[in-house]
């Protein structure tokens, strides 16, 4: 019976082609807006946790709070202090600097380009990995001896320098207000998404170097932040103490309370960025959402329409035995099947067009099959609920009344 | 009680509000099991409401209805349903076949209703559609079908659930007059293989088919006649061997 209906429902809807399409574009276009959205927003905020994951959840920064208005000079850090900091915590603390860079324009010959100096200790390729392609990484030599060597970034020293091994080349660039002039020691290369690239600044012209972090503790070696990499070992609960216990500590050693300090985790600032996300997502798949209810009154509409239409076929099925209940079905089958099929290709169009722009921008895209499944039965249920009226109408027709309409 | 149609002091009153109309006047009538009776009147003699009574798409206001020897008075519509589904096959003035499907398909409907099997549906509507001569357009939408072809599907749809009892309204209103003895022949022939047929009409010559010709005029019954010479059973004997 069931698949009876089902055959009937569909040579109703073949029938009338043209309409059954239109009536059925409400759902399609309400069921793939909302899985698009849903979809683009679940694959933004995969793309900003891997940002997150690579840039390491673990690193934190600590600085004076902004919001101070005494602050002392005292409330800079020192190189003593990050000394101090390894010693203390040294067995949870992975990497600790002053976060420096500079940026600025360098000039090789005729060719110029702006760059971005990165000033880092010798063990920062252990939390922030890069191949080295020539050379060597920045060593604790160049560190301590506050060397002027530099690791640039393959794509850059190529256009720089022509070819790809700049080793040994040298580059001069204004640091602090005067020209420092640096020895290439080593060509390094990040693989990124183009995604990362455009976040982190790169891929937009300007070329990526490191220098001894040494070189950046202008003026008079005080620095303005600390950042640090705790042990990824570390649970979450032991992180938060780690850090707590390290923020503690610096407003002890500075005189302050640890609320004179503003501290902030890359774990944190991608739950916040994740929240904003999701709550963007979930809002604009709302109103979305609200278009699947537009196409449901389209189709209450359309089954109205066919109703009438049809009453004289609800009569003679009438006449010839169904009972209320069977024409009920017949008209609810019809709804629930124009928005079930419409809702599939809803779907195949937003999986299509959201795979399809992932393809483009070679972006690893996030559909989840709940948000599917969930689309698709809410087009179930929205062809059901607002068939209902309409298969009642149906129903409720007097045969007599019904077979004489014309 | 081989009455197939029994009617006891059977009132149909109408009430519209304003003004309350006596459709049916105590209406006492029994038709056995294989007659071929033709029902007649002007219209407004309350024929057809007789007919909706008699086809159990209405329920009278006082009196009783005995179809196949049960009362339909107190039944609810899904009851009703049922019954018009097994005991009663309807051939209508314009034939309500469902244009969008085809001619198989629509004979099928009524054992759809009947919960009957596919395959088992699907052999009865050839077998029936053989029957009234269409077993070449099985798969032809009724639109493509001639008035009379178009009736005779609609006479197989009737006799779908093999129901004890036919009733045809108006079968001929929109044929012409050669369709409309093609019909009457195949009723004809329904009769003499058994079945009850009773057909409404305003026609003397229609009504000229049948055994029995009943005559209602203002809602009362007042002629219920034996016609001694019904036509067709020798002038078209050679229609008859070309439909089977």
């Amino acid at each position: 019976m069931l698949l009876e209906n089902m055959k009937m429902a569909f040579s109703a809807l073949k029938a009338n082609k043209m309409r059954s399409f239109l009536t059925m574009l409400g759902i399609i276009i309400g069921i793939g807006s909302v899985i698009a959205i849903v979809s683009i927003g679940d694959t933004m905020r995969k793309m900003f946790t891997d940002l997150y994951k690579d840039v390491g959840l673990t690193q934190a920064f600590i600085q004076p709070g902004y919001w101070l208005e005494d602050v002392r000079l005292s409330d800079y850090f020192t190189m003593d202090d990050i000394e101090k900091l390894k010693d203390i915590f040294g067995e949870d603390i992975e990497y600790i600097d002053s976060s420096p860079s500079v940026s600025g324009e360098v000039t090789v010959g005729r060719r110029k380009k702006n760059f971005n100096l990165n000033g880092i200790d010798f063990n920062y390729i252990d939390v922030q990995p890069v191949d080295i392609v020539y050379g060597r990484y920045i060593n604790e030599g160049d560190v301590k001896g506050r060397k002027q060597n530099a690791v640039m970034e393959i794509e850059a020293a190529k256009e720089m320098f022509g070819s790809e091994n700049a080793v040994g080349k040298t580059f001069r660039m204004t640091v602090y207000g005067s020209v420092m002039e640096f020895n290439i020691v080593g060509v390094y290369r990040k693989d990124m998404s183009p995604f990362q690239k455009l976040m982190m600044g790169t891929g937009n012209g300007t070329g990526e170097a490191f220098i001894p972090w040494t070189l950046l503790t202008w003026p008079n070696d005080n620095f303005y932040s600390i950042r640090y990499f705790a042990d990824t070992d570390l649970d979450e609960r032991s992180l938060s103490a780690l850090n707590s216990e390290i923020v503690s500590y610096i407003a002890r050693s500075k005189g302050r309370t640890s609320e004179d300090f503003y501290f902030s985790t890359a774990a944190e600032e991608m739950g916040a960025v994740d929240s904003v996300l999701g709550g963007v997502s979930a809002a604009v798949g709302g109103i979305a959402a609200i278009s699947l209810l537009v196409g449901g009154i389209g189709i209450m509409n359309i089954m109205l329409v066919s109703v009438t239409e049809r009453t004289r076929e609800i009569g003679t099925r009438k006449a010839l035995g169904a009972t209320t209940g069977d024409i009920m079905i017949q008209f609810l089958t019809e709804s629930a099947v124009l928005s079930a099929v419409g809702g599939t290709i809803g779907v195949m169009l937003a999986v299509g067009l959201v795979s399809l722009g992932g393809m483009l921008f070679s972006l690893e895209v996030v559909i989840k099959p709940a948000v599917i499944l969930m689309a698709v039965g809410f087009s179930a249920v929205v062809g059901i609920f607002f068939g209902i009226y309409p298969a009642k109408k149906a129903a409720s027709k007097d045969p007599i009344i019904a077979l004489r309409y014309e | 009680m081989d009455d197939i149609i029994r009617l006891e002091n059977l009132v149909k009153i109408y009430d519209t509000g304003a003004v309350r109309v006596l459709g049916l006047d105590t209406i006492n009538l029994s038709i056995k099991k294989g007659e071929f009776v033709s029902i007649m009147g002007h219209s407004g003699s309350g024929k057809s409401t007789l007919m909706n009574i008699l086809g159990c798409l209405d329920r009278p206001t006082l009196g009783n209805y005995y179809l196949d020897g049960v009362s339909i008075r107190d039944m609810g519509s899904d009851e009703l349903s049922r019954i018009r589904n097994r005991k009663i096959g309807c051939v209508f003035q314009s034939f309500n076949l469902i244009s969008r499907m085809s001619i198989e398909k629509n004979v099928e409907i009524p054992m759809i209703y009947a919960r009957k099997r596919p395959a088992e549906r699907r052999n009865r509507a050839i077998e029936l559609l053989t029957k009234v001569g269409l077993r070449e357009r099985l798969w032809h939408q009724p639109n493509e079908l001639s008035g009379g072809q178009r009736q005779r599907v609609a006479i197989a749809r009737a006799l779908a659930n093999d129901p004890p009892l036919i009733l045809a309204d108006e079968p001929t209103g929109n044929l012409d007059s050669g369709a409309s003895v093609e019909i009457m022949e195949l009723f004809a022939r329904l009769h003499r293989e058994g079945a009850t047929v009773v057909v409404v009409t305003h026609e003397e010559n229609i009504a000229a088919y049948t055994r029995r010709i009943i005559t209602f005029s203002d809602g009362k019954l007042i002629s219920d006649r034996i016609n001694e010479n019904p036509t067709g059973f020798s002038e078209h004997s050679d229609l008859c061997e070309r439909i089977s």
